[in-house]
């Protein structure tokens, strides 16, 4: 963002016709309502699946006393980290002024807003009494990893939330007038949320200031969170987890799942708000490169996590190693780390594969292999304690994911998916002033 | 390397010497008797003791589950073991021999005599020979047992006397007596046993350097171990070891201790980053009302 606006973009005709293509798909529309009662009636389902595991404890889940961890813990590590891309984008890509990311920031703003808000709902799922929730706050200590994780995840959400609301205030101010075609109280909140904006200097002064201030505290944040959130594991000493690079390792494995979620996203907008002036094949290309380069990254950890205690193969790291390898876990390994690292790597090398609908397949299959990832991570190390597993009923021995526990994690995906929705279809989802701006820059560069 | 040989080929040689080697109890020992008979309550007390005590090695009587050692420790119920007499049984767990070590500071002989008494429920031929404590002017019942401390020369004077019909209460002399300092796990003999002079005394040395707790509390076990008598034991607290506080283990700050124990370096380091990035976020929505105050009042519309 730049430290100072020209706001001679206000008076250039082409506002208008930018701001009528963004505020276009803004509004109830029928296509809305049905996605929304379909996504409404899919989660009632899962509301259902929620109040079982709520009657009965999580007897209902697939969770017994030696896998304690299992699809929850995976789901909330996979939004923790999907979350993380808004800090790469806006801030660390914005910071440095790389122009290209000013349309696509907004969209991982979203995305982190969505994945942070239900991040903390996915920890209570997993807790079998979740009415001895504020224990934590009453109780807790300064000393677990849960505290700063906790602590983390607030702020995290909070900041996101600002780097989303911040920058669209003009947008606000701009569009208030321009949608007509939309409910009344969806007006009134623009008045409201537009607070009081006139595109004065000394306005874009104060914005341009704090959006800096929240661009800076986002980072230390971001890599806070999600470090902490590495750490609830490698605190222990169990085989797996037990490792001094897993903060980096969990970080560069969130950008890789965020880039992806970005691009989905992008081509939803691009396609569904025929957006494709704003969100160009450019933009795609950019993202393909950038989500090569973190997942060579990933790759780079991923390498150093397994290859080093592989060549020692201790007893207990031996173990957990064969049975990611070659054993029962070998399948799913293998498939995450080839369909969701290796092979996207390889295929975005080439510029037909950074095209919008080629990135995109890509990416699916590459957000579907990070949840599994997680999986990878969260799962087989408790399936060897050091102590071994005596005398229990098989169904203890291995996790065995229930439908009630599926349901439930699908409806938290479903939960995102809502919020997404809603501040895409409510509010403008590509900056007009910025894009405005942009266009009155080349206009006064070509008049010149 | 040649020691190590020579070193390993001793120890080879003593224990077949050990193992080869019949162990007999001195002939006091071997005639000795228990004070009491045998009876259900014994038997099964004897059983609890051995159970902690003997089972570890010795395995449960009859099941043949001893653990394999050099020489192996025999199954208790074996025709060997069954062979000894009373007496020699309660030797052997007194004074031990080789990896067999020795119980008398461990557990008192009253004890000693209930394991033996559970050991003869293994073998159906047992007849009891009970003690014959006829008495005569020595046996005395009652004896009282009383620790002086003796702060000049730091010595434990203890006294024993019994109450006899015809005189009153007398001393009782020649009874070996033994005092214990109490600490966890077992007892620390204090001094070597003593036996009471013609006046029923007897003194024990107190070493300076025992600590006690707090202030310096010591809890003295004195014993009495007399077949005549059977146990008789005392136990005093006195307050003269060396005053220790050991400070306890949850008292410093420590990261696995309660939250108002937090390392102070993490409680910094929490609370600055904390405060400032809350600090931040309060100051950014101040900002957002000063852009609101900054409009108030102007056509927002106008600019566009």
């Amino acid at each position: 963002m730049a430290s100072e606006v020209n706001t001679d973009f206000l008076h250039n005709k082409k506002l208008d016709s930018i701001a009528a293509d963004i505020l276009r798909p803004v509004g109830i529309t029928q296509g809305f309502i049905v996605w929304m009662g379909f996504l409404g009636i899919s989660l009632m389902a899962c509301i259902y699946a929620y109040y079982i595991q709520w009657d009965k404890g999580l007897i209902v889940t697939g969770l017994r006393d030696y896998i304690s961890w299992g699809m929850y813990i995976a789901n909330f590590v996979f939004f923790v980290a999907t979350s993380l891309v808004g800090m790469l984008i806006s801030s660390v890509l914005g910071l440095i002024g790389f122009k290209w990311v000013k349309p696509i920031a907004r969209i991982a703003e979203i995305i982190a807003v969505a994945f942070a808000a239900i991040a903390g709902l996915v920890i209570v799922s997993d807790m079998g009494r979740p009415e001895r929730l504020p224990y934590v706050f009453m109780y807790g200590r300064i000393q677990s990893p849960i505290i700063w994780d906790v602590t983390v995840v607030t702020t995290y959400l909070v900041i996101s939330t600002l780097l989303y609301f911040l920058p669209m205030i003009p947008d606000l101010a701009i569009s208030k007038g321009r949608i007509g075609h939309t409910p009344k109280w969806l007006q009134k909140t623009y008045q409201i949320l537009s607070v009081n904006w006139n595109h004065t200097p000394k306005q874009y002064k104060i914005l341009l200031k704090a959006v800096r201030i929240m661009l800076i505290l986002i980072i230390p944040t971001a890599f806070a969170i999600h470090t902490v959130t590495s750490w609830l594991f490698a605190v222990t000493l169990r085989p797996g987890w037990d490792s001094s690079i897993f903060g980096p390792y969990f970080l560069t494995g969130a950008f890789v799942a965020g880039s992806a979620a970005v691009v989905i996203m992008m081509y939803f907008v691009r396609t569904n708000y025929k957006l494709d002036k704003y969100l160009t094949e450019h933009h795609f290309d950019m993202m393909g490169k950038l989500l090569v380069l973190v997942s060579i990254v990933y790759l780079y950890f991923n390498i150093n996590e397994y290859l080093v205690p592989g060549y020692k193969m201790k007893t207990a790291e031996a173990i957990h190693l064969n049975d990611l390898f070659v054993g029962e876990w070998a399948f799913m390994f293998w498939s995450v780390q080839l369909l969701g690292l290796v092979i996207p790597i390889l295929l975005l090398l080439f510029k037909f594969f950074r095209k919008p609908f080629p990135m995109f397949v890509i990416s699916i299959v590459v957000l579907i292999a990070a949840w599994f990832k997680r999986l990878i991570i969260v799962v087989p190390t408790q399936d060897h304690p050091f102590l071994p597993i005596q005398h229990v009923p098989k169904a203890w021995m291995v996790y065995q994911p229930t439908v009630v526990e599926s349901a439930i994690t699908i409806g938290t995906l479903l939960l995102v998916v809502i919020i997404i929705t809603v501040l895409v279809k409510f509010f403008p989802v590509i900056p007009i002033w910025e894009m405005a701006e942009e266009q009155n820059e080349i206009d006064s560069k070509s008049k010149e | 390397m040649i020691k190590r040989y020579f070193t390993l080929l001793i120890i080879v040689l003593i224990s077949m010497r050990l193992s080869a080697q019949v162990w007999v109890a001195p002939a006091e020992n071997e005639t000795k008797k228990s004070p009491f008979a045998f009876d259900d309550a014994s038997r099964k007390a004897g059983a609890e003791i051995y159970m902690t005590n003997c089972k570890s090695c010795h395995g449960e009587p009859g099941k043949n589950n001893a653990v394999l050692l050099v020489p192996p420790p025999p199954d208790m119920s074996s025709v060997k073991v069954q062979a000894n007499s009373d007496g020699a049984i309660q030797y052997k767990i007194a004074v031990g021999r080789g990896l067999m070590p020795s119980f008398k500071n461990t557990i008192p002989s009253t004890d000693v005599w209930k394991v033996i008494s559970f050991l003869r429920s293994f073998n159906d031929k047992y007849v009891q020979e009970v003690s014959k404590n006829d008495g005569g002017g020595a046996s005395v019942p009652n004896v009282k047992i009383k620790l002086n401390w003796l702060k000049e020369s730091g010595q434990i004077q203890i006294s024993l006397t019994a109450p006899s019909k015809e005189k009153g209460i007398q001393p009782v002399s020649a009874a070996e007596v033994k005092i214990f300092a109490k600490r966890y796990f077992g007892n620390l003999p204090v001094d070597e046993p003593r036996n009471t002079d013609a006046l029923g005394k007897a003194v024990f040395n107190f070493p300076k350097d025992l600590p006690g707790d707090s202030i310096g509390s010591v809890q003295l076990l004195a014993v009495l171990s007399n077949d005549a008598f059977g146990d008789v034991k005392v136990d005093t607290t006195m307050s003269i070891g060396v005053p220790t506080y050991r400070a306890p283990l949850n008292e410093q700050r420590a990261m696995w201790n309660v939250v108002s124990k937090t390392p102070i370096w993490l409680l910094l380091a929490y609370t600055i980053a904390v405060l400032g990035a809350w600090g931040f976020i309060i100051y950014v929505f101040l900002q957002i009302r000063a852009i609101s105050k900054e409009g108030s009042g102007k056509d927002t519309e106008s600019a566009a």
